[in-house]
Parts: structure tokens; C-alpha cells; sequence
């Protein structure tokens, strides 16, 4: 059997004494894509600060571990040396610095990119489009070189054109480096792109459906919305 | 000293003795000692003879920077400096000033007096550096006379503080001049003292008055920046403060005087701290906290 990844175990998350998260188990093979989808407030963005390390938010009980090493504790630069990198869903301007500094000093070999060079003389998301937003977020993550990325609604806000340019970097850069990959989604328009393995469904804090088959989950969701993911006793393909 | 062909010209002293000067074509450069004795409109600038510091008089366009460095390498130096920088009309300079010490615990003192002149339609940028010892006490006193139609970009620098800084700074802005004034000081362990005044005394003359100031370890900084509009101008003051460590202060005190009522003066004045959601969105990208609040800083004393 092929080890896990990344492996979330009955992880319970605080925010400001709100219990976030209950009970998230969650388990990413190497060069595996998942998919996580879910309603507004669902817990996603908590999810995804969680495993990357943000101190911010206060884990009650569970654990994290990357490579069969508990991480639950570990700082968040220290998850980047171990591989773990995530998209922000909305990044902070950082006046003053510009982004081709910031990715100098980050990048692990020299950083060459054919996507966004309009992008590296100005200042980190200083005025930035939504999109220009967004590969800015996959240029500082390809610069990286992750073992796994968590994209946080990385389609929101990009049109159809811009969609396609952030899969397609996503794919060569990461996808087909088997980089294992967690998306974000709300609106799942991304994953017609990416194709991913599992796709689970997040619904007020529990992963309540995880399912093979993301059409299927896309077409449900589409048709009822999540409500029925929560009745749901027979659609879900569960591994 | 006047040479022909050289593509620089500069004044290089370290602690009280001259090591060096250049001079150019159209570039007067002197001690400052030197130019009293030499030039009779020089004495009436200064109330007493210079012991110290540099003369630097342009007559003429030069392709290259101007450049001083005045530097303290031994323990216990109290320099007293008094300089003077002189731009003929219609020339567009650039000047690169160093100010600094050799060592972190030289206990020096640097007290500069200068006078910067620019005649009619003549423009300056103008880099002042300084990178200090932790031990040192540094009292830069400049006035700046902007002549007719002249412009003048000045940008004060100071990453490396001492102890305590005296920084006071004074320009004129005679009819249609304009000034671009930035102050970015970097406080470590220091106790600092600002005080800048702009006089727009010229029709039409404007000036922006930058400040951009960190508070980190133990800093005291006190800040007060001025304009003061005699005619018809425009002046914008800009005082930003950035408090890292609990135990330091900052102190901005921004102040408008106007006696034209068809004078247009401004201000914005802030101080805050660094937001957790920067830094944890860089230590996301592999920095430690301590390199994540250095870019930070860095980006914020960027003009």
C-alpha cells in the first residue's frame, strides 16, 4: 500500500473559541490531486491555514503528520522546508517589496518563468488584479519546488482565459512533477482542468463525502447544492 | 584641486583628516577650511572659520555623480563639520553623501552644519547615507536654498543609527521650485530627534515631505515635521511610523502653517505595527520571522 503524504487525523479546530473543525481525517498519497469542495464558511480556508501552520488558529485535539512525522506543532517555515506550500485565496500586499525580491530569496534554484513576468517589478500584490493575485500565488509555490500544494480557491475571480493559464502552469510545473496537490474550491470550475483523484466534501466543519468521480460530485452539487451532499446516503463513492 | 578628463569628483575624509579630493572640470572641490580662506562670498555664509568638512562648488554640467564620504575609524573622534554645496543655474546634479563609522563601539561624535544652495532652474538629487555604531551621536544641520525654478530630490537614508540622532533639516523654496524631501530612518536602540521645516516662500513653489520611520529595540523617536506656506504653494506632509518592538515609541508631530488662503497644504500621519497576516503570509514562504519582519521593514523605508 502506498504511504501517505500528508495524513489529518480527527483534527478539531478553535477560531476565537468557535469550533471550526471537527473531527477532519484526510489522507494525500504522493502525486495525488484532491479535491476539497464546500460551501461558504464551511471551514476550507481553516483547513488549508491549519495545515500550512498558520498560528493563528488553535487545534483542540488531532494530529498532522507530513511523511509519517507529526508536523501538529511545527512553525509554518519550517512546513515549507518539509515540502508544504499554499496558495492564499487572498493574499496581503506587501508595499515596498517586489515580488522578483521576494522570489530571489525564496526559490531553491534559479526562478525562470515564461507566466507573469509583467508581474516581477512590482510590488507583492500591491494593486493587483484578482488574477494577477493568483499567479502571483503559483509563481512563489512553483518557486518552492513543494511536495504538496494547497490551493485556496485559486479559480475565484479568474475568468475562463485566466483559468486556463493557472491550470496549465499548474500542470507543468506541478502536476506532472507529482507534486500532490489539495484544491480549494467553491466553485469547482478548476477541477474540469486539473482532474483530480478524490474530491471531498466539506460541510460545516466535517468532510461528510468523498467520491472518485469529481463530474459526479460537480453535477450533484450543481443540481441541488450541498444540502443534499448532507442527506446524501448512496452518491458519494466513498474509498 | 581642478583636473581635467576625470569622470568623478569627490572629498574623502576619515575622522579630521582629508584624504582625499578630486575636483573636475566646472567642479570646484576644497576643504571647507580652505574655500574661507580662498573665496570672500564663502565667509559670508558661515558665522566663523570652518574647522572642518567640504566645499563643493559646480559651474559647470558634469556627466557623473558628485560623491563625499566622511567617515569616523578610531575611537573617541569628534568631528565638527561645516559644509557647502553650491549648484550654478540651470545645472542638473546628482550627489552621493556618505556619512558613516568603521566600527560598531567607536563612542565618535559627527556634527555637521551644511548649506546647500541651488541657483535658478538648477536641480539636485541628492543621496545622503549614514550607517552608524551603536555607540555613536550624529547632529546633521542642512539648509537648503532652492532658487527660482529649481527642483530638488533629497533622500535621507539611515539604516545603521547611532545612539542619538539630531537630524535637523531647513529648506527654502524660492518662486516655482519644488522639493521632494523622504526621511527613512531605521531606529535601533537609538534615541532620535527630527525636525524639518519647509518654508514655501516662492509663488508656485511646492514641496512633499516624506517621513518613514521604524522604532525597533528601546527606540525613541520624536519627529516634527513643518511647512510653513508664504504665498501661493503647494506642500504635502507624509508621516508614516512603523512600531516593531513593544518597548520603543514614536512620536510624529506634523504641523501646517499657512498665510496665503490660496496656499494648498496637506498632511497624513500614521503610525502602526507590522500585521500578523504579512508576516505569517512570509513565514508561508519559507522566512523565519526575523527575515519576514526585515523585508517588511525594508519594503516600508523604500520611497
Amino acid at each position: 500500500m502506498e504511504k501517505s503524504l500528508l495524513k489529518v487525523e480527527k483534527l478539531k479546530v478553535k477560531v476565537n473559541g468557535k469550533e471550526i473543525l471537527k473531527d477532519i481525517s484526510l489522507q494525500i498519497k504522493k502525486g495525488e490531486v484532491q479535491a476539497l469542495l464546500g460551501p461558504n464558511a464551511s471551514g476550507k480556508s481553516t483547513l488549508s491555514q491549519v495545515i500550512s501552520g498558520n498560528p493563528k488558529y488553535e487545534i483542540t485535539s488531532g494530529e498532522i503528520l507530513f511523511q509519517n512525522k507529526k508536523i501538529t506543532k511545527l512553525s509554518p517555515e519550517k512546513r515549507v522546508k518539509l515540502g508544504i506550500v499554499s496558495a492564499w485565496q487572498m493574499p496581503p500586499a506587501i508595499k515596498g517589496v517586489k515580488l522578483s525580491s521576494l522570489l530571489e530569496k525564496i526559490s531553491k534554484k534559479e526562478f525562470k518563468t515564461s507566466e507573469g513576468k509583467e508581474l516581477l517589478e512590482r510590488e507583492i500584490n500591491v494593486d493587483f488584479s484578482g488574477g494577477e493575485k493568483k499567479i502571483s500565488e503559483i509563481l512563489q509555490i512553483t518557486a518552492l519546488n513543494p511536495k504538496l500544494v494547497i490551493f485556496d480557491e485559486i479559480d475565484s475571480g479568474l475568468d475562463i482565459k485566466k483559468l486556463e493559464v493557472a491550470a496549465k502552469i499548474i500542470k507543468k510545473e506541478l502536476i506532472s512533477k507529482k507534486t500532490a496537490l489539495l484544491i480549494i474550491t467553491h466553485s469547482g470550475h478548476i477541477l474540469n482542468f486539473l482532474k483530480p483523484d478524490i474530491t471531498n466534501i466539506l460541510v460545516e466543519g466535517e468532510i461528510i463525502c468523498k467520491d472518485k468521480d469529481y463530474k459526479r460530485v460537480l453535477r450533484t452539487i450543481k443540481k441541488y447544492g450541498y444540502e443534499k451532499c448532507k442527506k446524501c446516503t448512496f452518491l458519494a463513492d466513498r474509498p | 584641486m581642478v583636473m581635467k578628463n576625470v569622470k568623478n569628483a569627490h572629498f574623502w575624509q576619515i575622522d579630521h583628516k582629508v584624504r582625499n579630493i578630486l575636483g573636475a572640470e566646472g567642479v570646484v572641490v576644497l576643504s571647507s577650511p580652505q574655500a574661507w580662506q580662498k573665496f570672500d562670498w564663502v565667509r559670508s555664509l558661515f558665522k566663523e572659520k570652518p574647522k572642518e568638512g567640504y566645499f563643493v562648488w559646480v559651474k559647470k554640467q558634469v556627466p557623473f555623480p558628485l560623491s563625499t564620504c566622511v567617515t569616523i575609524a578610531s575611537p573617541k573622534i569628534s568631528q565638527n563639520l561645516t559644509n557647502l554645496l553650491v549648484i550654478e543655474k540651470g545645472l542638473k546634479i546628482k550627489a552621493n553623501v556618505v556619512c558613516n563609522a568603521a566600527k560598531n563601539n567607536l563612542y565618535g561624535s559627527h556634527r555637521a552644519k551644511g548649506k546647500l544652495i541651488l541657483k535658478e532652474g538648477a536641480s539636485l538629487d541628492y543621496y545622503h547615507f549614514h550607517q552608524w555604531g551603536e555607540k555613536d551621536f550624529v547632529s546633521p544641520d542642512y539648509e537648503f536654498t532652492l532658487g527660482k525654478n529649481s527642483k530638488l530630490v533629497y533622500n535621507y537614508k539611515n539604516l545603521l543609527p547611532p545612539a542619538n540622532l539630531e537630524l535637523r533639516t531647513v529648506i527654502y523654496g524660492k518662486e516655482n521650485s519644488s522639493s521632494n524631501i523622504n526621511f527613512l530612518i531605521n531606529g535601533i536602540n537609538s534615541k532620535i530627534k527630527i525636525e524639518d521645516i519647509l518654508f514655501l516662500e516662492g509663488e508656485n513653489s511646492q514641496g512633499i515631505v516624506k517621513l518613514r520611520l521604524v522604532g525597533r529595540k528601546k527606540s525613541d523617536i520624536d519627529a516634527r515635521s513643518e511647512i510653513v506656506a508664504k504665498n501661493i504653494v503647494k506642500g504635502h506632509l507624509d508621516c508614516q511610523g512603523l512600531l516593531v518592538d513593544k518597548d520603543s515609541k514614536i512620536s510624529l508631530t506634523p504641523k501646517l502653517i499657512c498665510q496665503n488662503r490660496e496656499a494648498q497644504l496637506t498632511h497624513e500621519a500614521s503610525i502602526g505595527r507590522i500585521a500578523e497576516e504579512q508576516l505569517t503570509y512570509l513565514r508561508m514562504r519559507g522566512l523565519s520571522e526575523k527575515e519576514a519582519t526585515d523585508l517588511i521593514i525594508s519594503g516600508f523605508l523604500k520611497i
